[in-house]
């Protein structure tokens, strides 16, 4: 076959496929470059699929509803005739036409579970050790050998079409929230956590007639979730600390600005910007809450990328937020509304879900008052901003009331030891009780 | 002898090579229970009037293919004693160069064609050899050696066949001992013997008595020469006995002692002997001298051979293909 | 010299037959030691009529018509041989070679080895092999592998008029033993091209008889035929490029030439008419598991007649059996598509 190539784009490193949602062009159709031409879901964000060139959408190899690895094609176009300053007409080096129509579209490769083991030849061996290829790449090949097996050519082509440089999305640098220490883009094989053993778990019984089960498949972004959880906690040793935060002061200060505030700047002010310059500050004086352990080494970092998880219908996602010490309060209200409206709608970009240095969750606007978080792998710590509730305060000898909010801090014990923890958020909540400061 | 014109010379050489023939086999025995050989050692004691009567006399373009034997043969046709030991050893020195064992390899450049095991199967090749000489009108004669066992074996009438139909310069000598290992002649013939057989291929066969060096080269010559005229092969039936088993490693319990006696006996050297004695050509003396050299060349044939070397591992590997 | 080309065929074509008599007529002008034996190959012509026309000009001594004694013929072979002469044999046809078996392997294979290295034995034996022919069991055999593993011995096996004549005159000048396994079914079916009097094929070296790409097919004999119809099917339908390679020598056999291309391709398959178990293809089949596993994209497969008697009579026994362009061509598309 000829043409262009669509593949799916590389949506974060741990992403390893994706479901095609919707093709808004039909095959005959013409496309223009760039045109959206179809949806797709990830675990993480649904992602649109611009055309790589002008042309015509000659094949849909994907179908609505069908699933992908990264990397796979979708579909071909066809070069529109005369276009020259479109990229090269074809994705593989000059071959017989009838060649490619021997070939059968790749199917998904990338085996589930309760697939039969791989196949690997000889030759593909030592292809993969020549090219430094790992099982990941074999998941993103297409196999157009028996029982979907990647073939001595479908891995030499994937090599030629990696060293394109005008392959569609390039292979993402920045980690994401899901990295573990130590990936590198994929390359090189993750270093193995300090691994406790395998909890044994028991399988739920078959349901009797009166007691009924509805399944719902472990899929998409909640089996990502499953898995970073476990993972996360098999990694780090967690330790949960918490502070009360007297609030009662910002809420004043919010009361009194926050109607003038939507108006001038057409984004709520909530207390998330405040919540973040007083994280950031306090990272800045106990840098070794926003580091992340890489087998022997310990990574303070010295930026703030800090991730704020976002409740969807799907699940949590956590887009993050870069470079948060740079952005005054009214910059940081902004952004944060809008990563939290279209992490909501589910549109956020790739590298807008990875690279985060520290966490911050807010289940407070639940209601919730104290709570364990989980830490978001490779960070050092994660904070739960719990519910501001008016509460009874001894102050001066007497009761009054006050508006008081638990601040839950989940840190990594391999790094952080209690003492620092505690005084980190001693620090935020110093900053958060006398918000003038935040303000300079 | 009627019809035989030998000179002095002639006769004492024929003794000579009896005796260097004997000895030699008389040393391989001793070597073998010294345990410096290894293999089969098939020895022809006791038939050297049938190797020595029929070789002697031939040009260096006539060829021999004899069997396993008739190390006479080899001698007499001109390998040196020094190379057939050095070939029973094993060394790098044999005609073989330690590639196959005792008389299994010959030399080309002096008329003799070494056979496999398979007995009998010399006398196609023999039959090749005896054509090519057709093909360039050369009266050159072939000689191929079976015994009575081997006698009945296929290729042994597909050839006399052959060379009878083409009349070819062919001498088939049968060497009748009478046992082929331990079958004795009476279980494997319903004849009362091989000479008989010749006359159902078209050629002669003539029947002689194997011990008697003189009669053996008359009836050869008589052959051979018939072969050199282009009337086609002869098969001669020389009847015999070996003194030793088959091979060094069997004791013949199969013949009776009463048997070996009697052959023993009968022994060609002796009988030969007597014949010069009568014609003044040989005395105590003159016995006691040959005996002396041929002990020598002997010695001097195993020293070369023990000095010569073995042949290295990958040689092994060689001579597979002509290149 | 009498030629045969029959009607139809191009300038300079020739049968394989013709092939091989244009052969043993040209080495027998040029070297008085080349001689033909066999049954009834003089006055007669022989039985497939390969030395028509030798007897007359060369005469009776050079092309002789021999009693029913293959083994005695072979073995007047070896003895001339050994005074120089280059004689060519000719089994009636190829399955007698059995009744000269020991001549074969015992006396003429191992001659220069048990004379170390001394003499040599330039001996040429045809043998009319090959099924298809309604031949039945005794004229129809293809016992090649036998004598590839035999030390010793050379082993050719030619599937064009080219090969055949350029084979035939290389055998009788090489100074081994040299088995010649002509393919009776393609005496009269396959024409072609001929080199001239001075042309030989070289022995132990094989030839692309087509390139490509993507698969490689070892094949020898008559089966070249049916490989590469199945070869042009394949890339007709499917763009799939076999590259066919037709041994020509069994042995030595050419193994650069077969590594080579596997290394190209990563896929073997073997084809031959004989039998499957121990036949040449497991040979193949081992050495390249040996010395190219890390090159093979798939496992290396074999399309043979299965461990029957070649050939039974009946015909449609004998076609079920035999290797065919449809049994390749299925063969080969499912390796493609591992």
């Amino acid at each position: 076959m000829s043409g262009t190539a669509v593949l799916m784009p590389h949506m974060g490193e741990s992403v390893v496929e994706g479901k095609v949602l919707r093709w808004l062009r039909r095959e005959g159709e013409p496309v223009t470059r760039n045109e959206t031409i179809a949806e797709v879901e990830t675990d993480k964000a649904d992602v649109e699929i611009p055309a790589p060139i002008d042309g015509v959408l000659a094949k849909i190899l994907v179908g609505e509803g069908a699933t992908a690895a990264i990397g796979a094609e979708l579909a071909r176009i066809e070069p529109a005739a005369g276009a020259g300053g479109a990229p090269p007409a074809s994705a593989r080096p000059a071959e017989p036409a009838s060649r490619e129509a021997a070939r059968p579209a790749p199917g998904p490769p990338s085996p589930s579970p309760d697939a039969p083991p791989r196949v690997i030849s000889p030759v593909v061996a030592k292809l993969m050790a020549r090219h430094q290829l790992t099982a990941a790449d074999l998941d993103r090949i297409g196999g157009t050998g028996v029982g979907g097996r990647v073939t001595k050519p479908d891995l030499l082509a994937y090599v030629e079409r990696r060293g394109r440089p005008e392959a569609p999305p390039p292979k993402a640098t920045v980690e994401s929230g899901l990295d573990r220490p130590g990936d590198r883009g994929g390359d090189a094989p993750a270093p193995t956590p300090w691994p406790p053993p395998e909890p044994t778990v028991r399988r739920p019984q078959s349901p009797a007639a009166d007691e009924p089960v509805e399944e719902v498949r472990l899929e998409g972004l909640r089996k990502a979730i499953a898995e970073h959880m476990v993972a996360s906690v098999r990694t780090a040793p967690h330790v949960t600390t918490v502070a009360e935060v007297d609030m009662t002061e910002l809420v004043r200060f919010r009361a009194y600005h926050k109607a003038r505030f939507q108006e001038d700047e057409g984004v709520p002010l909530t207390y998330m910007p405040f919540i973040l310059r007083a994280v950031v500050d306090g990272l800045g004086a106990f840098p070794m809450l926003n580091s992340s352990l890489d087998g022997e080494r310990i990574l303070v970092r010295r930026y703030y990328h800090i991730g704020l998880a976002v409740a969807t219908a799907a699940g949590l996602v956590v887009p993050v937020l870069r470079h948060a010490d740079r952005l005054s309060v009214r910059e940081l209200a902004g952004a944060v509304h809008d990563l939290a409206e279209r992490g909501r709608a589910r549109k956020l970009r790739p590298e807008e879900l990875s690279g985060g240095t520290f966490t911050i969750s807010n289940p407070g606007v639940f209601g919730g008052v104290l709570s364990t978080p989980i830490i978001h792998q490779p960070q050092a710590a994660i904070l739960n901003v719990q519910a501001i509730r008016t509460q009874p305060a001894v102050r001066d000898g007497a009761i009054v009331p006050r508006e008081l909010m638990y601040l839950c801090l989940s840190y990594d014990h391999r790094i952080v030891d209690g003492a620092t923890a505690v005084q980190f958020l001693q620090h935020v909540r110093g900053r958060l009780e006398h918000p003038l400061v935040l303000l300079m | 002898m009627r019809g035989l014109q030998l000179t002095d010379d002639q006769l004492r050489e024929m003794y000579d090579w009896l005796r260097l023939s004997r000895a030699f086999e008389e040393r391989l025995a001793l070597l073998n229970r010294q345990g410096k050989l290894m293999g089969g050692i098939y020895s022809g004691i006791g038939q050297e009037a049938i190797t020595v009567g029929t070789v002697y006399g031939l040009r260096r373009e006539d060829f021999i293919c004899p069997l396993h034997r008739d190390l006479g043969a080899f001698l007499v046709k001109g390998v040196a004693p020094g190379v057939l030991m050095a070939q029973v050893f094993g060394k790098r020195d044999g005609l073989s160069r330690g590639k196959d064992s005792y008389l299994h390899a010959g030399d080309t450049t002096l008329g003799i064609f070494g056979n496999t095991s398979m007995l009998g199967s010399n006398l196609p090749v023999a039959c090749g050899l005896a054509y090519g000489f057709k093909l360039r009108r050369q009266d050159h004669v072939v000689l191929a050696y079976f015994g009575e066992g081997a006698a009945n074996y296929g290729d042994v009438h597909e050839a006399m066949n052959f060379a009878a139909v083409n009349r070819l310069a062919l001498v088939f000598v049968c060497e009748n001992n009478l046992y082929a290992y331990s079958t004795p002649f009476e279980k494997a013939f319903a004849i009362p013997e091989v000479a008989v057989r010749a006359q159902a291929y078209g050629f002669p066969g003539v029947d002689v008595y194997g011990n008697d060096l003189l009669r053996v080269h008359r009836v050869a010559q008589e052959a051979i020469t018939r072969a050199r005229r282009g009337q086609g092969p002869t098969l001669i039936e020389c009847k015999t006995f070996r003194w030793h088993g088959h091979s060094e490693h069997d004791r013949a319990s199969y013949r009776t002692q009463e048997e070996l006696i009697e052959w023993r006996a009968r022994d060609p050297i002796p009988q030969f002997e007597r014949y010069l004695e009568e014609k003044g050509l040989i005395d105590e003396a003159g016995r006691r001298e040959v005996t002396a050299r041929v002990e020598r060349k002997i010695d001097e044939a195993v020293a070369f051979a023990e000095a010569s070397p073995w042949p290295e591992g990958p040689e092994a590997l060689e001579h597979v293909y002509a290149d | 010299m009498p030629t045969e080309a029959p009607a139809g065929a191009a300038a300079g074509e020739v049968t394989y037959l013709e092939a091989i008599r244009q052969a043993l007529w040209e080495e027998m002008e040029r070297d008085p030691a080349v001689f033909c034996l066999g049954e009834d190959i003089g006055v007669y012509g022989g039985a497939f009529q390969i030395t028509k026309g030798l007897f007359e000009h060369f005469g009776e001594e050079r092309v002789l018509d021999t009693p029913i004694s293959e083994s005695c013929i072979v073995g007047v072979a070896t003895g001339a041989s050994l005074i120089g002469f280059r004689p060519v044999v000719e089994m009636q046809f190829g399955d007698f070679i059995s009744c000269a078996f020991d001549q074969v392997v015992n006396q003429a294979a191992t001659l220069r080895y048990r004379y170390g290295g001394r003499q040599s034995v330039p001996l040429v034996i045809r043998c009319p092999c090959g099924a298809g022919v309604h031949g039945g069991l005794y004229h129809s055999q293809l016992p090649e592998a036998w004598f590839v593993h035999r030390p010793g011995l050379k082993v050719v096996a030619p599937a064009t008029p080219y090969d055949a004549k350029g084979l035939l005159k290389a055998a009788i000048r090489d100074d081994n033993p040299v088995l010649y396994f002509e393919h009776k079914g393609l005496y009269r079916r396959i024409k072609g091209p001929v080199g001239d009097a001075d042309t030989l094929v070289p022995l132990g070296v094989a030839e692309v008889k087509r390139p490509g790409s993507d698969l490689t097919l070892v094949t020898y004999g008559a089966m070249v035929h049916p490989a590469l119809e199945a070869a042009t099917r394949l890339a007709d339908a499917e763009g799939v490029e076999t590259e066919v390679i037709d041994l020509r020598t069994l042995a030595p056999m050419d193994r650069e030439t077969v590594l080579a291309s596997v290394r190209k391709t990563s896929k073997l398959c073997i084809v031959h008419e004989a039998s499957r178990t121990c036949g040449v293809g497991a040979e193949i089949a081992a050495f390249i598991a040996e010395e190219a596993f890390d090159d093979l994209d798939g496992a290396i497969v074999r399309v043979t007649t299965p461990d029957v008697h070649l050939a039974p009579f009946s015909p449609p026994l004998e076609e079920y059996i035999l290797p065919n362009t449809d049994k390749i061509v299925a063969a080969l598309t499912k390796l493609a598509a591992y």
